[in-house]
């Protein structure tokens, strides 16, 4: 009898584990008042470790206003290019909010929601200094890019479009394996948003430099759990607030202002509601 | 009543079949999914291309890693299994510097090695040349390659050790000669030995090739982290990319089977099917094998020969010239060796190494923030900490499905027997990726940091491999002293408790050591999960520091080798203690 005990015991283990809490994001944040973020740690200037093992960044500035204006704890988990989506993508949301450099896509926009952009970037191409004259030089070169972003799929429509039918680009598993791949001569050029490439050119002072032009538009939002407008409308306003008080251009000095090492001029002005 | 009522074979597949409908039940009425699958996501042209197709072309490349990296393996294996027998001692101590090398650091660690630091180690034009010949793909067949090929070369060792010095001084004593002694005797007898573990480490080879994907070569589980993060189909790319494994495995196992067939020892008259078909398969290897048996019998030596022609002897002076030249060109080439890799020791940066080296060992303990896992503890300490956690864990997983593998009835058979198979025959790191983003979520909806996720994952793979142990040392006991248990009237439990176990699980000691030093190597995998383990602290640092990947990488390499290493000798003395009898056969 002993036996059917344990393993009456052991069904009601698991009746409670599956009936846990799976509230709305809005009403949890709000009653624990404790907001987990998503960031990379891998993403200069976005998210990553600095010299003093910390954890830093945009993002993590971001994310703690946001936090801030809540009125509430920040949580950071990390995510890396494959499991952004995912992340807010489960039910319930392993994270509430999810701001990891991620372009506001539409396909990605079928899956889970995004908040008002909250940074202007663009894809360009890095490569070591003097190796591309011409623009066009790069539709025969290997180039290099990463795993699971779309940074991939537009660097090949562009070298197509350049005129190479079958283009060498290869997907690094994130940023730091790129780069490398770029510093010892794997590959001639690397591919991704700017503001990451001028994050690892930094690294190295003088040795290389952005070609060409933005090749796509990738503005940034915070992503956000589907179907909750009460969350989304939290952190849209919260967004907004770091932007009217001032708070959002002095993030934006600290990590991409004239004297910081990324230097990258502010170009638009983030959607404001009355 | 109940027990006898159990004893029935009916009233086990009954409950067999109960358990998979109310498990069946439960996901589909009560279980709240919310997911819709889309299988159509395989078989169309979507915005990014069609998947189908990507994970195709990933599985062409899993294919011909695991080929070309498991004949590196073999021969490998081979040369330094051999090596390792040798009397002449640098070149015993090469092979023993290189099984050991290899095998107590992390695969993964090592492929970081030989892809981020090792290019560096060349000049520029020859580094250029190499990264023209996609360098990733064959720094991931040879790293597999060498990694697995330690592994062999210790059950090499291991299976031709394992003949008795009695039968070679008795085949000695009976007139055959050295050559005769080795085709007559020891080979067949070694390859019983080696041939079924040998098996076993080209399936683990197998799943060793998804690390590749680390490292940027699109194999298969390149292919299926690029269907998840371009389609967000996390369901679909998992399911697929676990069903291909398991299949390679099984196709792998099947082979093996077949050949073990083919190696029992049964009367003729008593075949199995398993075994009519082996012997069809290897006829062709057994006529090539007669053959060669009549050419050495054509050629052999006249025992009425007595005088040797000059020609001969000027042959043989010859040859033992070429082993001494030989003998001494293997050492000047060990000292140039030994030297140059002194030289680059000493031109180390040691700065960089001691300022980050706090880092390795404890990352940011104790002044992380409250957010992270333990006061910012990782590094070396976390790998450590997570390795004892999923050991012990998995001791218990274990034991008990090791156990129930044992056991007579269906209902309990069954299920453990498929746990084991199903852990066996899919990648570590594919564990870890489903335990930490499917089934702690979905299914169990726990919220937990993924340091946890990671040593549940690990405790779950390696209460597989620690269950194929325990089963392994039950089926060990003579069956003459469960039978006395049970006449002398003791239960199940009893017998198991006072008479199986304890036997069987000091025969188990070395294996579950070994077991350990799997799982701290192992426990390298979390960094994909973003633990901030040993090997992620290094990426980390090396992120930072960007042109010292010698120094940090050789640092880790260092770490995770003094602690596996220590943990093996202990192994060792463990085994000695508990089979005291043991020759060294010199060959």
């Amino acid at each position: 009898m002993r036996v059917l005990k344990i393993t009456a015991m052991a069904a009601l283990l698991l009746m409670a584990a599956s009936v846990a809490f799976a509230g709305p994001t809005y009403d949890r944040v709000m009653s624990t008042k404790v907001v987990k973020a998503g960031i990379s740690n891998q993403g200069i200037p976005f998210g990553f470790i600095d010299d003093k093992n910390e954890w830093v960044g945009f993002d993590v500035d971001m994310a703690t206003e946001i936090a801030k204006r809540l009125d509430a704890k920040l949580e950071k988990v990390v995510v890396n290019n494959n499991t952004r989506i995912s992340f807010v993508q489960t039910n319930p949301p392993k994270v509430d909010m999810v701001l990891s450099n991620m372009t506001h896509k539409r396909v990605r926009d079928e899956k889970i929601d995004f908040s008002i952009t909250y940074f202007f970037d663009g894809q360009k191409f890095l490569a070591k200094k003097g190796a591309v004259k011409d623009v066009k030089d790069l539709a025969n070169m290997k180039i290099g890019s990463m795993q699971g972003t779309t940074s991939i799929v537009n660097a090949t429509a562009y070298l197509k479009e350049l005129g190479n039918p079958n283009p060498k680009v290869t997907g690094y598993d994130g940023e730091v394996a790129m780069f490398e791949a770029l510093r010892s001569g794997r590959v001639q050029a690397i591919s991704t948003d700017s503001t990451i490439l001028l994050g690892y050119a930094a690294k190295v002072p003088g040795q290389f430099e952005l070609v060409g032009d933005f090749i796509s538009d990738e503005p940034y939002g915070v992503g956000l759990p589907q179907d909750d407008s009460a969350w989304r409308d939290a952190v849209n306003f919260a967004i907004q607030d770091i932007w009217n008080d001032g708070t959002y251009l002095k993030i934006y000095d600290k990590w991409f202002g004239p004297d910081s090492k990324y230097p990258f001029p502010l170009t638009s002005k983030i959607e404001m509601w009355p | 009543m109940f027990k006898r009522f159990f004893k029935h074979v009916w009233v086990q597949n009954l409950t067999l079949l109960a358990m998979v409908g109310l498990v069946y039940y439960y996901f589909a009425y009560h279980f709240e999914f919310k997911y819709d699958f889309d299988w159509a996501v395989f078989f169309v042209e979507g915005q990014y291309g069609h998947m189908g197709r990507l994970m195709i072309d990933g599985l062409n490349t899993t294919l011909s890693l695991t080929f070309y990296s498991a004949a590196i393996a073999l021969v490998m294996g081979t040369v330094f299994g051999l090596a390792r027998l040798s009397k002449f001692k640098p070149v015993y101590w090469l092979a023993t510097c290189y099984v050991e090398l290899f095998r107590n650091t992390p695969l993964l660690i090592q492929l970081f090695f030989w892809n981020f630091a090792l290019p560096y180690a060349f000049p520029e034009e020859i580094r250029f040349k190499l990264f023209d010949l996609n360098f990733e793909y064959w720094v991931s067949v040879f790293g597999c390659g060498f990694f697995t090929g330690a592994f062999m070369a210790e059950i090499i060792r291991a299976g031709i050790q394992s003949i008795p010095k009695g039968l070679l001084e008795a085949s000695y004593s009976s007139g055959l000669t050295f050559p005769q002694t080795l085709r007559k005797v020891v080979l067949p007898l070694a390859f019983r030995e080696i041939i079924p573990p040998l098996g076993s480490e080209f399936l683990n080879n197998m799943k060793n090739t998804s690390l590749a994907m680390t490292i940027g070569v699109t194999e298969l589980f390149w292919s299926m982290q690029e269907v998840l993060s371009l389609t967000y189909r996390t369901f679909e790319a998992f399911i697929a990319a676990t069903a291909i494994y398991l299949l390679l495995s099984l196709i792998i196992a099947a082979i093996m089977n077949i050949v073990n067939e083919k190696l029992k020892i049964m009367p003729s008259d008593k075949t199995t099917g398993l075994r009519k078909i082996a012997d069809v398969i290897f006829k062709p290897f057994g006529f090539m094998a007669g053959c060669l048996e009549y050419i050495f019998w054509y050629f052999r030596r006249s025992p009425e020969k007595k005088t040797v022609s000059p020609l001969a002897r000027l042959c043989k002076d010859c040859f033992k010239w070429t082993v001494t030249a030989s003998k001494a060109l293997f050492l000047a080439c060990l000292a140039y060796l030994l030297y140059k890799l002194g030289m680059a020791l000493a031109g180390f940066n040691y700065e960089i190494i001691r300022a980050n080296l706090p880092a390795l060992l404890v990352w940011r303990f104790p002044s992380g923030d409250e957010t992270e896992f333990f006061m910012g503890l990782g590094g070396l300490a976390g790998s450590l900490l997570m390795a004892v956690i999923s050991i012990s864990g998995s001791f218990l997983v274990g034991l008990v499905v090791g156990m129930g593998r044992t056991a007579k009835s269906h209902a309990i058979r069954i299920p453990c027997t498929m746990y084991i198979e199903l852990v066996r025959g899919i990648p570590c790191i594919l564990v870890i990726l489903w335990f930490f983003q499917v089934v702690l979520q979905f299914v169990f909806k726990l919220e937990i940091h993924a340091f946890w996720a990671g040593t549940i994952a690990l405790t779950f793979f390696f209460g597989a491999y620690i269950a194929e142990t325990v089963r392994g040392g039950i089926q060990n006991i003579p069956p003459g002293q469960v039978e006395a248990a049970k006449a002398s009237g003791l239960t199940y439990f009893q017998t198991m408790r006072k008479i199986i176990l304890p036997q069987a699980l000091k025969q188990m000691l070395p294996a579950l050591v070994g077991m350990f030093i799997a799982a701290f190597k192992d426990t390298s995998l979390v960094y994909i999960i973003g633990v901030m383990d040993l090997t992620r602290a290094a990426y980390a640092v090396n992120n930072r520091t960007m042109i010292y990947p010698f120094e940090i990488y050789t640092t880790v390499l260092v770490l995770y080798f003094i602690f596996s290493y220590v943990m093996s000798l202990y192994t060792k003395r463990l085994e000695r203690k508990l089979s005291p009898e043991q020759v060294r056969i010199e060959m």
